[in-house]
C-alpha cells in the first residue's frame, strides 16, 4: 500500500532523510519511531505530497508520490504536526470547507461531518471556535479533516499530542479500529503508544533506518540471551554463590539487598534451556524463600535507546 | 479549475475577513474616505459625475491594498494550514485564483457606498452613463491588479508585516516609474511611463474605455498570478 524505497531529502549538505526504505501493507499501522529532528516529519511530508524528495521513490496508494501527486492526495488523510485549522472558523463551517476541497459528495458531506463529528465526540462543539477550543479539542479537529473524505490511506503525524490521558486512550483505540480497511502510518516518540496500537514499527534516527520490524520481533531480536529477575529472601552472599553455579546461568548481576533479608539479582541464561526450574530447585534445596523470578524482556524503550545512542557512538 | 473547490476557497477567504479586525478597519477607511470625497468633490464642482471620486480613491488604494492582501498566504503558512491545502486535492491554480477571488469579493463589498453616491447622481442630476462604466472599469481593473501583486507578495514570505512592505514597496514602484519615465528620454522613457499605473487609470476616468488599457492591467494581474503559482510550486522542493 505505501512503499518507501531509498527516499533522500537535502537541505544543502543536510540529509534530512537519508536513504529511508520501509513498505507498509494494505490495512497495517506502522509507528514511525525517532527522537526529535529525525526526519520523521519530512518523511511525512513527502508521503503527502507537500515536500518533493531530492532522490528515491515513494508510492502511496498504487500512486508514485512524484509522477501522480493529484491521485495520492485524493486517497490521504493527513494529520500535520501542527494541526490544520483556522481559528475564526466554526467547527462545523471548518469541517464544510474540508469536504468541499476534498471532493466529498454534495450528497453525502452532511452525513459524513456528523459520522466525523460523532467519531471524535465534537458534536457539542460543533457550533463554536475552532480559536476557543482547548488543545486536546484543536488535535481533534486536526484528525476529522483527515479523515472527513474517508481515506484509503492516514498519515498522522503525532495524533495524541496535546491530549489528556483519557483522550489519548480513546484516540488509539479509535485508529486501532481504523485499520484493517486503511493503511496507516503514525509518527510518535511516544513509546507506548508504539507498543499499543502498531503492528510494525520502523525506527529512524539522523534521517536514517536504524530498526524496522514488527513490535515483537524486535525487542525480542536485540535482548540477545534471556534475562531473569530473582528476588530471593536468604544471606545474600550465599544465594549469589549458589545462583551462580545453577546450571544454564551465564551471567549474575546484584540489583542491592532489600529489607528483611532480601535480596534481588538479575540473572542472564545462555540460552539453551529455560534456567527457571533449576533456579527454583537450587533455592528450595537451600530452605530460601522465592519471592519471584520475573523474565524480562527488552521493552521498546531500551531497543529504542540502544540503537540510538549506538549510532551517536559510531 | 472545480467551481465547487473555487467557492469554498472564496467563501472561507471571506469569512477571515468578516471575522478578523483588520476586515473591518479596511471597510471602515473606504467607506469614510471614500464618503468624505464624494461629499467635498460634490459639494465643490456639482459635477454629475464619479470620476474624482474614483481618481481619488485608486489612490488611497494604493496604501490600502497592503493591509488586506498581507494575510492571503503568509497566515496560512505561519499557521500550518498550508499543508492542508498542500495536500488536498487542489492544484497551485486552484489555491491561488480561489485566494484571488476572494480578496476581489471582498473588495466588491467596499464597492457598496459607491452605489448610494452613484444613486444620488443620477436621482439629482443627468450623468452620461457609458463614462460611469468607463469609471467603475478603471477603478475595479486598478483594484484587480493591485491585490494581484498584494497576493504575489504575500506568498515571499510567512511574515505578514514584510508581506506588507514588500506588497507596498512594488505599488510605489507602478506610481514613481511613471516620474522616472518623464526624466528619461527617447523610447526607455516611454517604455518607464507605460509601466505606470496612472498611466492607464487616466482614460477610464476621462470615460473612454480603450483596450489597450484593459490589456495592461490583463497582464498586470496575469503575471501577479502567474508567480504567486511558480512561487507555491517551487516551495515544495
Amino acid at each position: 500500500m505505501i512503499e518507501v524505497k531509498d527516499l533522500v531529502k537535502t537541505y544543502g549538505a543536510l540529509a534530512a532523510v537519508d536513504r529511508v526504505t520501509f513498505s507498509v501493507p494494505q490495512g497495517a499501522i506502522l509507528g514511525l519511531l525517532g527522537p526529535n529532528g529525525a526526519g520523521k516529519t519530512t518523511t511525512m511530508r513527502i508521503l503527502t505530497t507537500s515536500l518533493s524528495p531530492s532522490a528515491g521513490k515513494a508510492v502511496v496508494a498504487g500512486f508514485d508520490v512524484v509522477d501522480q501527486p493529484e491521485e495520492v492526495r485524493k486517497r490521504i488523510g493527513y494529520l500535520p504536526e501542527i494541526p490544520p485549522i483556522y481559528g475564526d472558523m466554526t467547527v462545523i463551517n471548518y469541517l464544510k470547507f474540508v469536504s468541499d476541497i476534498k471532493e466529498v459528495p454534495q450528497d453525502k458531506k452532511a452525513n459524513r461531518i456528523g459520522e466525523v463529528l460523532e467519531m471524535l465526540s465534537l458534536e457539542d462543539m460543533s457550533r463554536r471556535l475552532i480559536g476557543h477550543l482547548s488543545l486536546g479539542y484543536r488535535q481533534r479537529v486536526g484528525l476529522a479533516q483527515a479523515l472527513l473524505h474517508d481515506p484509503e490511506v492516514l498519515i498522522l503525524d503525532e495524533p495524541t499530542r496535546g491530549l489528556d490521558p483519557k483522550q489519548i486512550l480513546e484516540i488509539r483505540k479509535l485508529i486501532k479500529s481504523l485499520s484493517g480497511k486503511r493503511t496507516i502510518i503514525l509518527s510518535t516518540h511516544i513509546l507506548p503508544e508504539v507498543s499499543s496500537t502498531c503492528d510494525d514499527v520502523v525506527i529512524i534516527d539522523r534521517g536514517r533506518v536504524v530498526a524496522a520490524d514488527t513490535v515483537e520481533n524486535l525487542s525480542q531480536r536485540l535482548s540477545g540471551g534471556k534475562t531473569l529477575e530473582v528476588e530471593v529472601k536468604g544471606p545474600a552472599a550465599e544465594v549469589e554463590k549458589a545462583l551462580e553455579k545453577t546450571e544454564g546461568v551465564s551471567a549474575l548481576k546484584s540489583l542491592g539487598n532489600g529489607s528483611r533479608g532480601v535480596c534481588r539479582f538479575e540473572v542472564t541464561t545462555d540460552g539453551s534451556n529455560d534456567a527457571r526450574e533449576a533456579l527454583f530447585q537450587c533455592i528450595v534445596r537451600n530452605k530460601w524463600v522465592l519471592y519471584q523470578l520475573t523474565p524480562l524482556g527488552m521493552s521498546l524503550e531500551d531497543v529504542f535507546l540502544k540503537l540510538t545512542t549506538k549510532e551517536t557512538a559510531a | 479549475m472545480n467551481s465547487r473547490k473555487l467557492m469554498a476557497l472564496v467563501n472561507k477567504e471571506l469569512i477571515h475577513y468578516f471575522s478578523s479586525f483588520m476586515g473591518y478597519v479596511v471597510l471602515f477607511a473606504f467607506f469614510v474616505i471614500s464618503g468624505y470625497f464624494y461629499y467635498l468633490i460634490m459639494v465643490e464642482s456639482h459635477q454629475a459625475s464619479m470620476q474624482p471620486v474614483f481618481q481619488t480613491m485608486v489612490f488611497i488604494l494604493l496604501f490600502i491594498t497592503p493591509a488586506i492582501t498581507m494575510r492571503l498566504w503568509s497566515e496560512e503558512e505561519k499557521s500550518g494550514t498550508a499543508e492542508l491545502l498542500k495536500t488536498s486535492p487542489l492544484t497551485v491554480w486552484e489555491i491561488v485564483i480561489g485566494k484571488y477571488l476572494g480578496v476581489c469579493a471582498f473588495f466588491l463589498v467596499t464597492l457598496l457606498p459607491t452605489f448610494v453616491y452613484l444613486a444620488l447622481i443620477i436621482a439629482n442630476g443627468s450623468p452620461d452613463y457609458p463614462p460611469l462604466v468607463a469609471n467603475y472599469l478603471g477603478y475595479i481593473l486598478a483594484a484587480m491588479a493591485f491585490f494581484a501583486i498584494g497576493l504575489l507578495a504575500s506568498t515571499l514570505t510567512e511574515n505578514q508585516i514584510i508581506s506588507a512592505i514588500i506588497a507596498f514597496a512594488m505599488l510605489l514602484m507602478l506610481w514613481v516609474i511613471g516620474a522616472a519615465g518623464d526624466s528619461v528620454q527617447g523610447p526607455m522613457g516611454d517604455f518607464l511611463k507605460y509601466l505606470s499605473v496612472f498611466q492607464h487609470t487616466g482614460d477610464f476616468f476621462s470615460g473612454v474605455i480603450d483596450l489597450s488599457h484593459v490589456f495592461y492591467f490583463a497582464s498586470v494581474i496575469f503575471l501577479g498570478l502567474f508567480f504567486s503559482v511558480k512561487i507555491l510550486e517551487s516551495k515544495r522542493t
